[in-house]
C-alpha cells in the first residue's frame, strides 16, 4: 500500500494502539475507546489494505494458561509508514495514544 | 447476580456470536468464530469480579457481542468485493468448465427423476428377439395401421411360407376391466394368440402363458400403468380373476413400463387360442423372419407373395421393427451428425488462431487450448443427449413417435448451436491464458476502413494479448487476428497477474 494512503481518524488510533502494543482487539478497544463494531472492521480493513498483518497464538501456549488462543495483530512495514504520515495529519494522536517511549518521557 | 441468569447470559452471548458468524464466508466462518469467541472470553474475564458475576460485565459482553454483527457484514462486504474484482476468475476457462458440469448435472438429475427417461435409458426393457417383422397390407402406408384380418392371419398361418415361420396375432379393443362385475372405465385390451410374448421374447417369464397354466381361465397381463391406477400398485391382483369385458381373465402379471413399443397401446393383453379368434376382427400380425426371409430384407422391410383368402393378389410386407426398439443412442448420433454438417452453415468454424506477432503460444499453451476446447464439446453432447431426452420424455411414460421426433429435433438444435457457442467463446479466449478477452473498444471509422483499420480491440484482463476483430473484412484484414503483448505493457497491468 503506498504511502499516501489517507486514513480516518479512527484507522488510524486502532494502526497507533497497535504501534503501542496493543496487540488483539479487546485490548485495542480499551486503549482507544471504540466499540467491537467500530475496532473489528476497521481491523480487516486495514488487513485488507496489508497495512496490519494478523496470526494466531500457538495453541500450546494458550493450553498452558488455561485459556483460548488469541489472534495477535502487528504493523507492517507500509503500515508503519501510513502512521507515520497519519501522525502528521492528527498531531494530536500521540497524545490520545502515547507509545511507550512517548509515556517513559 | 445468580449463577443460572450468568450462565443463560453467556449462552445468550454465544448465541449472538453463532447468529452474526452466518453472516461470514463459509470458508472463513471457523476463523472469525474462533476469536470473536476467544475475546468473548476475555472480556468476561476482565470485567467479572472475582468468582461471581455482575450486571456490568454482563453488559459489557453483551455490548461487545452485538458488534460482531457488524464485523461480519465488513467481511462479507470485502470478500465480494475481492470476488469482484478478483480477474483470475471471471471468463476463465475453469468458470466455463464448471457452469457447463452445472448444466450437466441438472440435466442428468432430471433425467433420473423422469419415468419415460428411465425406460429409454434401459433397452433389456424393450429389446424383443431378432428377426421380428410387422405383417402389413400393401395398401397402407402408416406402420402403426391394423391392416390383416383374423381369417387372413389363420389362412397364413395354415399355409407354409418361405419366409416367415412364426406367427402371432393381436387386436386392440376398448374394454372395461375390474375385478368385480362393477362399471369401470374402459381400457385398450388386445386379444392376443398365445404365443406373443413367446414371439417377442419380452418378458421371457410370459413365454409358455395358456389356459391351462392359468387355471382353465384365460390369462391376461397388465400394462403397468393399468396396475398402478386401476389397482394400486397391489401384487394381490397377481392371480385373481378379473372381467373384461363380459370375459373372466385370470391376471398373470405385469409387463414392465416402457416393455411394449408394437403399434396399438395396449393396458391389458388378454391372451386367447388361435380358435377364439374373431375372423372378421382387423389386427395386427407379428412374424419371425426364416433365414431366407432376413437374406431378402431390403430397407427393414420383406415382401412377402403369401395366398390369403379374401384378396388372392393381396401382397403383404414385413416391417422391421428395428425403428421403434432402437432406443435414444441411434437417434442422439444422427442427430449430432446433422448438426455438425449443418454447422458451418450458420457460424466460420475456424478458431481465429492467426496472429500478426512474431510469439506464438508454447505447444503446452496450445494443447491446454485443445484440451479445453474437447472438454468443452465432450460436456456439451452430454448435455444434449439428457437434456433432448428431458425435453421428450417430460410428459411422456415411454416411447412414442412423437417423443422421438422431439427427440430428434432438440438434440439438433441443442448440438448445432452449442457447437456454434463453443467456437464463438474459443476464438475470443486468449491463447495464452484461456480467459475470455474482454473491455471492447472500437477502434477507427467504418468510412476510413480502406485507409486505417477499422474493427473492435479486445483485450485479455491478465496483459496477454490484444484481439482485432475488423469491423468490416477486407482482403489484407479478413478475420480476426491476435496481438502477443511483450514484457514492455507490463505496466499496464500491475496487480492483475501478468506473466
Amino acid at each position: 500500500m503506498a504511502s499516501e494512503t489517507k486514513l480516518s481518524h479512527t484507522a488510524a488510533m486502532i494502526l497507533q494502539a497497535i504501534d503501542t502494543g496493543c496487540v488483539y482487539g479487546f485490548s485495542i478497544m480499551e486503549m482507544t475507546g471504540l466499540p467491537s463494531g467500530t475496532v473489528y472492521p476497521a481491523m480487516r480493513r486495514l488487513e485488507r489494505d496489508e497495512l496490519i498483518s494478523s496470526r494466531w497464538e500457538r495453541q500450546s501456549i494458550a493450553d498452558a494458561e488455561q485459556r483460548p488462543a488469541r489472534k495477535y495483530y502487528k504493523l507492517t512495514a507500509a503500515g508503519r509508514v501510513t502512521l507515520e504520515a497519519s501522525r502528521k495529519r492528527y498531531p494530536l494522536l500521540e497524545r490520545m495514544i502515547p507509545s511507550p517511549e512517548g509515556r517513559s518521557v | 447476580m445468580r449463577p443460572a441468569l450468568g450462565l443463560a447470559l453467556g449462552g445468550m452471548n454465544r448465541g449472538i456470536l453463532r447468529c452474526a458468524s452466518l453472516l461470514v464466508p463459509h470458508s472463513e466462518r471457523a476463523d472469525w468464530r474462533r476469536e470473536w469467541t476467544a475475546e468473548l472470553w476475555h472480556i468476561r474475564l476482565a470485567c467479572q469480579p472475582r468468582g461471581g458475576s455482575s450486571w456490568r460485565a454482563e453488559r459489557a459482553a453483551t455490548a461487545f457481542c452485538l458488534g460482531a454483527f457488524q464485523d461480519a457484514l465488513c467481511v462479507r462486504g470485502i470478500r465480494r468485493q475481492n470476488w469482484e474484482i478478483a480477474p483470475a476468475q471471471h471468463g476463465s476457462a475453469g468458470e466455463c468448465l464448471f457452469w457447463l458440469a452445472c448444466l450437466l448435472a441438472l440435466s442428468c438429475i432430471v433425467a433420473c427423476v423422469l419415468p419415460g427417461v428411465y425406460v429409454e435409458n434401459h433397452p433389456s426393457h424393450y429389446q424383443i428377439n431378432p428377426g421380428l417383422v410387422l405383417l402389413q397390407r400393401d395398401l397402407f402406408n402408416d406402420s402403426s395401421a391394423a391392416t390383416i384380418t383374423g381369417q387372413q392371419f389363420l389362412d397364413l398361418k395354415a399355409s407354409r411360407q418361405r419366409s416367415i415361420d412364426g406367427l402371432a396375432f393381436y387386436r386392440m379393443t376398448r374394454e372395461s376391466l375390474s375385478p368385480g362385475f362393477h362399471a369401470k372405465p374402459k381400457w385398450a385390451v388386445a386379444h392376443a394368440s398365445f404365443n406373443l410374448f413367446a414371439l417377442l421374447g419380452v418378458p421371457e417369464s410370459f413365454a409358455g402363458l395358456s389356459s391351462e397354466t392359468s387355471g382353465g381361465l384365460p390369462p391376461v397381463v397388465l400394462s403397468d400403468e393399468l396396475w398402478k391406477r386401476e389397482f394400486g400398485g397391489s401384487p394381490k391382483i397377481i392371480g385373481g380373476i378379473v372381467r373384461i369385458g363380459r370375459t373372466a381373465a385370470r391376471v398373470v402379471g405385469v409387463l414392465p413400463r416402457g416393455s411394449w413399443r408394437l403399434p396399438g397401446g395396449a393396458d391389458a393383453w388378454l391372451l386367447q387360442p388361435n380358435t377364439e379368434i374373431s375372423r372378421s376382427a382387423v389386427g395386427y400380425v407379428v412374424a419371425h423372419t426364416t433365414r431366407v426371409g432376413q437374406a431378402e430384407m431390403y430397407d427393414d422391410r420383406l415382401h412377402i407373395n403369401a395366398f390369403v383368402t379374401d384378396d388372392p393378389d393381396a401382397d403383404l410386407w414385413g416391417v422391421s421393427f428395428n425403428e421403434r426398439t432402437r432406443g435414444p443412442w441411434t437417434i442422439f448420433r444422427f442427430a449430432v451428425l446433422l448438426a455438425f454438417l449443418a454447422l458451418p452453415a450458420i457460424t466460420s468454424v475456424s478458431l481465429g488462431e492467426s496472429c500478426f506477432s512474431s510469439q506464438r503460444p508454447s505447444l503446452m499453451r496450445n494443447l491446454y487450448r485443445w484440451i479445453f476446447l474437447s472438454a468443452k464439446i465432450a460436456l456439451l453432447l452430454s448435455i444434449t443427449y439428457f437434456a433432448s431426452l428431458d425435453f421428450s420424455y417430460w410428459n411422456a411414460t415411454g416411447y412414442s413417435a412423437l417423443s422421438e421426433y422431439s427427440q430428434l429435433a432438440s438434440s439438433f438444435l441443442i448440438c448445432l448451436f452449442g457447437m456454434r457457442w463453443i467456437l464463438l467463446d474459443q476464438r475470443e479466449r486468449c491463447p495464452v491464458c484461456l480467459r475470455r478477452v474482454s473491455h471492447p473498444a472500437q477502434v477507427g471509422q467504418a468510412s476510413r476502413t480502406f485507409l486505417a483499420w477499422n474493427g473492435t480491440e479486445l483485450m485479455c484482463a491478465s496483459g496477454h494479448t490484444l484481439l482485432h476483430v475488423p469491423g468490416l473484412p477486407t482482403s489484407w484484414f479478413g478475420t480476426q487476428r491476435w496481438m502477443y503483448l511483450d514484457t514492455s505493457w507490463k505496466f499496464l497491468f500491475a496487480g492483475t497477474g501478468v506473466g
